[in-house]
């Protein structure tokens, strides 16, 4: 097995004592960074698909995040300056009256994993927020909304509507239980993803990545 | 005509029904017992006896254990002894006086003597430590969360001799969510590992002292647990959603467990509720799943609703399809 197909595995088993060693020693052996980063995210895509078809639950896909984040630090130092492994910045949160966070918690892992910056605002987040954050940061190209409760899917609709009134351009993706594809298309989203598995591939998909 | 309690035996042993068991009316709830503090109310916030902070902001459906850095009880779960308190609150006879008067006038013909027991075992581990950590620590510290669960189970243990000794209860109803709508938190064999087993030493226990029924909520997906709660000594699921085709599971494993719930509060519990919507819901769940091994109730669990109306609205519905369908 290489020292990059090693690393690959460490993240995918979420083994994250041992990724950050495994990511020096492939730097030493000469692969590079920009490498070794493609096979971590390579690993959480395969993770998120297991995740979206019942092979692995929350807990895996949290160590392999975890994992990951340990790997990415050793790599930071080493592509300080290179801006071309990030996709571009994520703002994310669940939406006004809404407090639930793991659904939410576990896409902006998923995204960072995938190569987005992510802004997380949270929960309970108002719509006009959305626009505020997009407008603070640099290089926004995607803002994700979350809402778990029936009850506060017509918060999701103003937050969503918020945003493209705002910023029309601005590419939106939302989730969480009672939404369906249906239902976003309804509410204007750009795209909707059924679960945290699944919501890197289709991020990217929306911003043409 | 059978009493509401010979009625959900036939229901759940597969006998003669004459109705649909209708909601939680086998059940009378003895809410006075001490539990641990819990919000009032929206708006309102309280420390716990484990010291976990609980806030209910306005315009919630319910309470929300804290978890920034600052409030959260275990900071590091292989430390977990240096920052946790087991309460004996319980202990005290003055806090049982309310519970055993209302005990005593329970006709039993009728109802169970029932005692909703909350947090669960891993909604403890995540009320502690927020739910990312405990997920994790269950791979990564695994002997340290197992000591954790045993410390709880432990006091779940010593807590039902007490209630036991001091109310007799006849059903027990424990609060667990182990899943979103769509799937399991943790694995089958997780969850064999860490929470079966401690599950199994309580129920045991309450079935060797007098209690007849062992209810556990969980409004969530849990279809693939369902093997895990025939073995834990679970006589009835309530919560189960329809995102856990619940015919197929009646089919599967009726006569082990019966499975109560099948109307989803979040579709029909909801400001601009109306009884078409709840008809609607009510009908399709009676009809797909029958009359055996099925109880129809609204999801969320005990007997309210979100919102003024719905619960009765759900229970008048049952009353009608039941005199349509037995």
């Amino acid at each position: 097995m290489s020292k990059v197909e090693a690393v690959k595995a460490l993240v995918e088993a979420g083994k994250s004592k041992k990724v950050a060693d495994a990511v020096q020693e492939a730097l030493k052996a000469g692969d590079k960074a920009q490498d070794i980063l493609d096979a971590m995210v390579a690993s959480m895509g395969v993770v998120g698909d297991k995740f979206s078809s019942g092979e692995i639950f929350v807990p895996e896909m949290l160590i392999a995040a975890k994992a990951m984040s340990k790997g990415v630090e050793v790599l930071k130092p080493v592509m300080a300056g290179d801006s071309s492994s990030s996709l571009g910045t994520c703002i994310m949160g669940t939406v006004a009256g809404d407090l639930h966070d793991i659904g939410k918690n576990l896409v902006v892992m998923m995204l960072e994993s995938a190569g987005f910056d992510m802004v997380d605002l949270g929960v309970d987040v108002p719509a006009e927020r959305f626009v505020e954050a997009a407008k603070e940061n640099d290089n926004v190209v995607l803002i994700a909304c979350s809402g778990l409760l029936t009850t506060t899917m017509p918060a999701l609709k103003e937050a969503v509507q918020t945003i493209k009134a705002a910023m029309p351009e601005m590419k939106v993706i939302v989730g969480g239980a009672p939404v369906t594809q249906e239902y976003a298309n309804e509410i204007g989203a750009d795209g909707y993803a059924p679960d945290a598995g699944s919501s890197a591939a289709k991020a990217k998909e929306i911003i043409g990545a | 005509m059978l009493t509401a309690k010979q009625n959900l035996q036939e229901t759940i042993k597969g006998g003669n029904p004459e109705r649909f068991v209708n909601q939680n009316e086998f059940l009378e709830f003895v809410y006075e017992v001490p539990m641990t503090s819990y919000c009032p109310g929206p708006g309102t916030e309280i420390v716990d006896e484990w010291g976990i902070l609980w806030r209910w902001p306005e315009g919630q459906l319910g309470p929300f254990p804290v978890h920034d850095a600052e409030n959260k009880v275990i900071k590091d779960i292989t430390e977990w002894k240096k920052y946790v308190k087991v309460p004996d609150h319980y202990k005290n006879p003055d806090a049982w006086t309310d519970a055993k008067e209302h005990a005593k006038q329970i006709d039993q013909n009728e109802k169970y003597v029932t005692i909703m027991f909350f947090p669960g075992i891993f909604e403890m581990t995540h009320s502690l430590m927020g739910m990312e950590d405990a997920l994790m620590g269950l791979y990564e510290e695994p002997e340290a969360m197992h000591e954790l669960i045993d410390c709880y189970t432990n006091y779940l243990l010593d807590y039902a001799k007490v209630l036991v000794a001091e109310i007799e209860p006849t059903a027990i109803y424990q609060h667990d969510d182990l899943g979103s709508q769509i799937s399991s938190f943790m694995s089958p064999d997780v969850f064999k590992e860490f929470f079966l087993p401690s599950y199994k030493k309580i129920f045991s226990f309450y079935k060797e002292n007098g209690v007849e029924l062992i209810l556990h909520h969980s409004d969530s997906y849990a279809a693939n647990l369902v093997p895990s709660m025939i073995e834990m000594g679970v006589d009835i699921w309530q919560g189960v959603m329809t995102t856990n085709n619940i015919p197929a599971l009646i089919k599967e494993y009726g006569g082990k467990i019966t499975f109560m719930g099948g109307i989803h509060s979040g579709e029909v519990d909801f400001p601009e509720w109306n009884e078409a919507i709840i008809k609607e819901h009510v009908d399709r769940i009676c009809q797909e799943c029958g009359k055996l091994y099925f109880i129809p109730n609204l999801t969320q669990g005990a007997d309210v609703s979100s919102f003024p109306g719905v619960y009765e609205a759900v229970t008048a519905e049952i009353d009608r399809i039941s005199k349509e369908m037995f």
